[in-house]
């Protein structure tokens, strides 16, 4: 499948299906944003998009990864899915792919495409955040598995998950004695709190695991490997997830035209220039990825990039929506204030801006370690 | 602008160190005569990308300069021009102007001109965009037409500037109309294109001093380098200097090539303020000082930002492009 062929094929089914992929604006709640998604996942599927992109092996139709890229821009660009929680799949779908059990991957994984199941992500603990690597859960060995015990914090969907990609101490002190297991939800032990923030959505969640028990096979990669695995998620997060986010942006930024006059045209010059740049320079890491390039440190540039260009659109925004954001009650404000809320977080989410600028300096740059 | 002759990633290669080497040891007529043995002129014509981009990053980042950028900004005008004009210096609008102006405006018999020419060639006659009632054209000037030529001082000697000024100048039109107007866009976007590459070189060159420095600066037992607060700076000059150089290299495909060209000198011009402040502060005392080359690639960068357009100025530019289009240009796709 051509890119060309797959954007005008995704673009005809849009158009298609038409009013019933637009998510209604009054129940601005993760569960309705989830039940929607569930609904456009399941259509795409059914329809063949979703699965272009992944592996047959897994459920998917193949084809360069790229096509995946364009789907999510393709309906993030119109707002018909919300780029947060279009992005689960995306983060944890190719490590799975890549570290789990052949077997047990091709059972979920095409549960996960339609939609039936969403995957959460336990990374950052209460005193674990920029410094991952210092983490305390521990998975214990007993007969023929495991026993995870500790504290996740930011796991985004973990009260709607089936599964959670959980890193655990399995080793020694430091990033080498992890390891990675996939954990049901459902497993006795596992208790997600959702966190109230500034944001207004109950996205993320503080999870405990006490005594929950993992089967053997539930191990990703091989253990104490658990560092790769992270890195491996981490750097799927630069690639279409980025792209998707980038057009979302666009999507919000188009929206702002309208209240632009010709005294907001440098500001929004602005705006538009740092998402540009963003853009141009994520096409390249897109570029690479089909050829089974990672992205590397390089891609901490778009981190930083991308998370700049966000607060601009939204901070944007709240100058051309005058007084909106601040006092207006009405849905459609409050979708405003969210996403502007939301994007205070761009810059910490997924590695701060600290840590990235750390990496372009020591791996891009050359400098000598930070003491 | 789509490339008429596609070259391969190793004769891309050799071409840059070429041309990176004749800058590193040429400067002024020396380097004219031997980027004419070359056949710059002739890789312009075939392969504009690859040729633009590999010389004006080498005169970034050498600082020498030569008469290139008038072949670069008479390559759009060639069909409409006679021959005899070819061998024309190109005037730019000078800076202080707004970025959507001309070089002069007036009546036909009475233009006031007033604009730059970077690297003029020996011959005194000018090729000028000015708006005559109102109606851009394109005129011929020469020292006949009762213009002044100055030798442009200014914050960068070396960049060989002129400025090309006259009151009540009698207008020999050389083409009006539309044409004038889409010569006008493509001769901008041309020379935007190739002074972005020219800054990213020096902003290049820029960060590179200020990364040897805070390698080797030793202050309380440790080399600056390692100290967070310096870091980041150094870190920020290059994330605006990859975000520039991306928006270059991704304005050759875009389907609106005069927003992707104002887009690119925007992002230069701002990965230019943004280096000169970073790096300068990672340099500090020695930086300061006219023995450390530092302030010719800062002086460099900071006037070439301020042609065609600057980072202060373009911004509102594109805002008010993008506003008038009523919808969010993507530019590029996958």
């Amino acid at each position: 499948m051509e890119v060309r062929e797959f954007r005008a094929g995704v673009q005809a089914w849009i158009d298609e299906v038409g009013e019933s992929l637009v998510p209604a604006i009054e129940d601005q709640s993760v569960e309705a944003q989830l039940n929607h998604q569930r609904r456009v996942q399941r259509l795409l599927f059914d329809a063949g998009w979703m699965r272009w992109g992944w592996p047959t092996r897994i459920g998917g139709l193949g084809g360069s990864p790229i096509l995946r890229a364009v789907l999510g821009e393709e309906l993030t660009s119109r707002a018909l899915v919300h780029t947060t929680s279009w992005s689960m799949h995306e983060v944890l779908g190719p490590a799975v792919a890549e570290f789990g059990r052949p077997d047990l991957v091709e059972d979920i994984f095409p549960l996960l495409l339609r939609g039936e199941e969403f995957w959460c992500q336990g990374f950052s603990e209460p005193d674990a955040g920029s410094d991952l690597g210092s983490m305390r859960t521990t998975a214990r060995p007993r007969s023929d598995g495991w026993v995870i015990n500790g504290e996740k914090l930011w796991t985004s969907w973990a009260h709607h998950a089936t599964r959670c990609v959980v890193l655990a101490r399995t080793g020694g002190p430091g990033s080498r004695g992890i390891s990675a297991f996939l954990v049901d939800m459902d497993t006795p032990g596992v208790t997600a709190s959702p966190l109230e923030t500034m944001a207004g959505v109950d996205e993320f969640c503080s999870t405990s695991f006490v005594d929950v028990e993992v089967p053997a096979e539930r191990l990703l990669d091989e253990l104490d490997a658990g560092w790769r695995v992270a890195q491996f998620i981490l750097s799927c997060e630069r690639g279409p997830i980025f792209w998707q986010r980038g057009a979302w942006l666009a999507h919000h930024l188009g929206l702002l035209l309208d209240p632009a006059d010709e005294e907001a045209s440098s500001a929004l010059g602005e705006a538009y220039q740092l998402l540009w740049a963003f853009r141009a320079t994520s096409k390249s890491t897109q570029d690479r990825i089909p050829a089974g390039d990672l992205p590397g440190p390089e891609a901490s540039v778009d981190k930083i990039m991308i998370a700049a260009a966000d607060q601009a659109v939204f901070d944007l925004a709240r100058d051309l929506l005058r007084g909106d954001m601040e006092t207006d009650d009405s849905a459609r404000s409050q979708a405003w204030r969210r996403e502007w809320a939301y994007s205070r977080a761009a810059t910490i989410y997924g590695g701060t801006s600290e840590i990235q600028k750390d990496i372009v300096a020591s791996r891009l740059l050359g400098l000598p370690r930070s003491a | 602008m789509t490339e008429a002759h596609t070259i391969d990633a190793a004769e891309r290669l050799l071409m840059a160190t070429t041309l990176r080497g004749l800058a590193e040891e040429l400067d002024g007529t020396e380097l004219n005569q031997a980027l004419d043995e070359f056949g710059f002129a002739d890789l312009l014509a075939e392969a504009p990308r690859d040729a633009v981009s590999a010389l004006f990053t080498a005169l970034g980042r050498t600082g020498s300069m030569s008469t290139s950028l008038q072949d670069v900004l008479l390559q759009p005008l060639a069909e409409h021009l006679p021959m005899a004009a070819m061998e024309c210096n190109v005037v730019l609008p000078g800076p202080g102007i707004s970025a959507a102006a001309y070089v002069g405006a007036g009546e036909r018999e009475l233009l006031a001109v007033r604009g730059l020419v970077i690297g003029a060639r020996p011959a005194p006659t000018y090729l000028a965009p000015v708006a005559i009632s109102g109606e851009l054209a394109w005129i011929g000037l020469q020292e006949s037409s009762g213009i002044s030529i100055r030798r442009v001082g200014g914050l960068d000697p070396a960049l060989a500037m002129t400025e090309i000024t006259g009151v009540d100048v009698a207008a020999d039109v050389i083409v009006a109309g539309k044409w004038a107007v889409a010569a006008w866009d493509a001769v901008a976007t041309a020379g935007r294109l190739a002074l972005g590459y020219q800054i990213l070189g020096a902003v290049g060159q820029m960060i590179d001093l200020a990364v040897d420095h805070a390698r080797s600066r030793v202050q309380f037992g440790r080399p600056i380098g390692s100290f967070q607060a310096v870091r980041n700076r150094l870190a920020d000059a290059h994330v605006a200097r990859e975000g520039a150089a991306a928006a270059l290299a991704s304005a050759w495909d875009a389907d609106d090539a005069v927003l992707a060209g104002l887009l690119a000198k925007s992002l230069a011009g701002r990965a230019a303020r943004i280096a000169a402040t970073q790096c300068q502060q990672v340099l500090a005392g020695i930086g300061f000082t006219a023995e450390h080359p530092f302030h010719r690639f800062l002086a460099r960068a900071l006037v070439l930002d301020s042609v065609l357009g600057s980072a202060a100025e373009l911004p509102a530019v594109i805002g008010a492009r993008v506003i008038s289009a009523g919808s969010v240009p993507r530019l590029v796709d996958l």
